[in-house]
């Protein structure tokens, strides 16, 4: 049963993919893919694990090619640009593990992340104070090897860094793992606070409580192919999440 | 005897510390070891030889002319050999460098021939100092040293060339994504290990006669140096070179100089058994 519900927004449509296939090797792992995210909304990703959640994240920020289907960035079509062009175009990705540069200090990554993209991506002086001041721990080590920072504190510092290039999309992957429970409560008010200022969230959770507590829509993916499209609302009261994740 | 054995060794492990810095650069940026590092340097002595000899130029000139040209060389090698390897394994990489190696060797021999050759230098007496003889290769050789550390440490440290090498080598996928162009950053890589390989082979030249195994004379050397400071790790490699040359300096008072490489085969072993990730290295898990 494919529930393949559709939801239409009344924001202006900021990203959007339609018929994305990607995949490694001979197979794909995501196919036909069609999604539109609103702008300034939090738009979460759940599903099972090895249901191709991740695999659709790097698609949109470039690391993988989409084998098919077209990607928009507002009106721009992007599936053909590079990573960091699609940085350059206004797409920040945060990926789950070894986001940050460990042999560099803390102030050293948040330069690093944008000194080398365009000249308008480049981090100004006053963008640099906005992000320290939504990320106070990150702003307190500035001279610490980020090797040394704890795995929560890693993930802020990623955060950070990806917000210096003042995108209009983030993209995160899976914000919150392997983090103790108070570290995943500062990092989803991180991710209100940064929404709050107008950026658009696309976030893959696999904590669904939480996901669906902080999303605007929700797209359930079940074996690389979307099984469900709703706000979390619908979720909660027209489905079952269980019998979703089952196919 | 013990201090100028010290201070000898001290000049030595100067000397070795311009390629193993560079053969850790080419470690970090490209994650192979670069056996050519030997033949690097002999390239680099000769070019520089063959401007002060040839045109008469002062070893100063020669030496910055020669350099400046091998790095100029270094990046047309990399280009030609080891850009088609680059997604390739360290082992294919490594017997790459090895092939290079025989080849500038080769070409070194076809064009000097194999005669021991030496810079034209005006002699001079050691002075003493503290009742050691210090020669004028040696302070040259030390302020050279230093300049050429510390011009590489600024490099790498504050400036957005070093901050993406280093970038590139801790994490080249992120560096990537971050828009860091990894090509331009190996190009660069090679303009600098070219640098200090061709120094470094005319500072050997001056205390020595060039041949055409000039270089194949310090790689066990070079090697020990790098891997004792955990390869990757600059500062590590010129602290390694500075331990390996006092080490194999002290070592000539008890066994004969011919042998002395023996002590930096038994520091790498010693220490790929001991401490893999070196001195100064972070130990990697492969996934």
């Amino acid at each position: 049963m494919n529930i393949h519900g559709s939801v239409v927004s009344a924001r202006e449509i900021i990203l959007s993919t339609e018929g994305v296939a990607a995949g490694y090797g001979g197979d794909d792992i995501i196919s036909n893919i069609s999604v539109a995210v609103g702008k300034g909304s939090i738009f979460t990703v759940i599903g099972p694990n090895g249901s191709g959640k991740s695999t659709f994240i790097k698609v949109l920020a470039g690391l993988l090619p989409a084998r098919t289907g077209e990607i928009r960035l507002g009106a721009m079509s992007i599936a053909r640009l590079s990573a960091p062009q699609r940085v350059a175009a206004g797409l920040a990705y945060v990926p789950q593990e070894f986001n940050i540069f460990t042999n560099l200090t803390v102030g050293e990554n948040l330069r690093v992340s944008t000194e080398f993209l365009e000249r308008e991506r480049r981090a100004s002086a006053e963008q640099r104070e906005r992000v320290l001041a939504i990320f106070p721990e990150v702003a307190g080590r500035l001279g610490l090897r980020a090797g040394y920072l704890s795995g929560g504190q890693r993930q802020m510092l990623a955060f950070a860094c990806a917000m210096m290039a003042a995108p209009t999309v983030l993209l995160l992957d899976e914000p919150s793992a392997g983090l103790s429970p108070k570290f995943v409560a500062e990092i989803f008010d991180k991710v209100k606070s940064v929404n709050a200022m107008g950026v658009t969230v696309v976030m893959i959770e696999q904590n669904v409580k939480e996901a669906l507590r902080i999303a605007d829509i929700v797209l359930v993916l079940v074996n690389g192919a979307t099984r469900l499209l709703a706000t979390p609302d619908d979720i909660l009261t027209k489905h079952d999440l269980h019998k979703l994740y089952l196919g | 005897m013990t201090a100028q054995v010290i201070l000898n060794g001290l000049v030595t492990g100067m000397v070795v510390a311009l390629p193993a810095v560079a053969l850790t650069l080419i470690y970090g940026i490209l994650k192979f070891p670069n056996f050519a590092i030997g033949a690097m340097l002999t390239v680099g002595a000769y070019l520089a030889l063959a401007l002060n000899v040839y045109l008469s130029l002062p070893v100063l000139y020669a030496a910055a002319i020669g350099a400046a040209a091998f790095a100029v060389v270094a990046v047309g090698i990399d280009q030609a050999v080891f850009r088609p390897l680059r997604e390739r394994s360290a082992i294919t990489l490594l017997v790459a460098s090895m092939g290079v190696s025989f080849v500038l060797e080769n070409i070194v021999r076809f064009i000097f021939g194999n005669g021991a050759r030496s810079f034209e230098l005006p002699l001079a007496r050691p002075k003493l100092v503290f009742g050691l003889r210090i020669n004028n290769e040696q302070i040259f050789t030390a302020v050279a040293v230093i300049a050429a550390m510390t011009a590489v440490y600024v490099v790498l440290r504050h400036t957005p060339l070093g901050r993406a090498m280093r970038a590139v080598s801790d994490n080249p996928a992120l560096a990537a994504a971050r828009g860091i162009d990894r090509e331009r950053i190996v190009r660069w890589t090679w303009v600098i290990a070219g640098l200090l390989t061709a120094a470094a082979g005319v500072l050997v030249g001056m205390d020595r006669a060039i041949d055409p195994l000039l270089g194949w004379n310090y790689i066990v050397t070079v090697f020990a140096a790098s891997i004792l400071g955990g390869l990757g790790n600059p500062v590590g490699a010129v602290l390694g070179a500075l331990t390996v040359g006092v080490v194999e300096e002290t070592s000539t008072l008890l066994i004969a100089p011919n042998y002395r490489q023996v002590v930096s085969f038994c520091a790498i072993a010693l220490l790929l058994l001991l401490r893999p990730q070196g001195l100064l290295g972070v130990q990697r898990i492969k996934k």
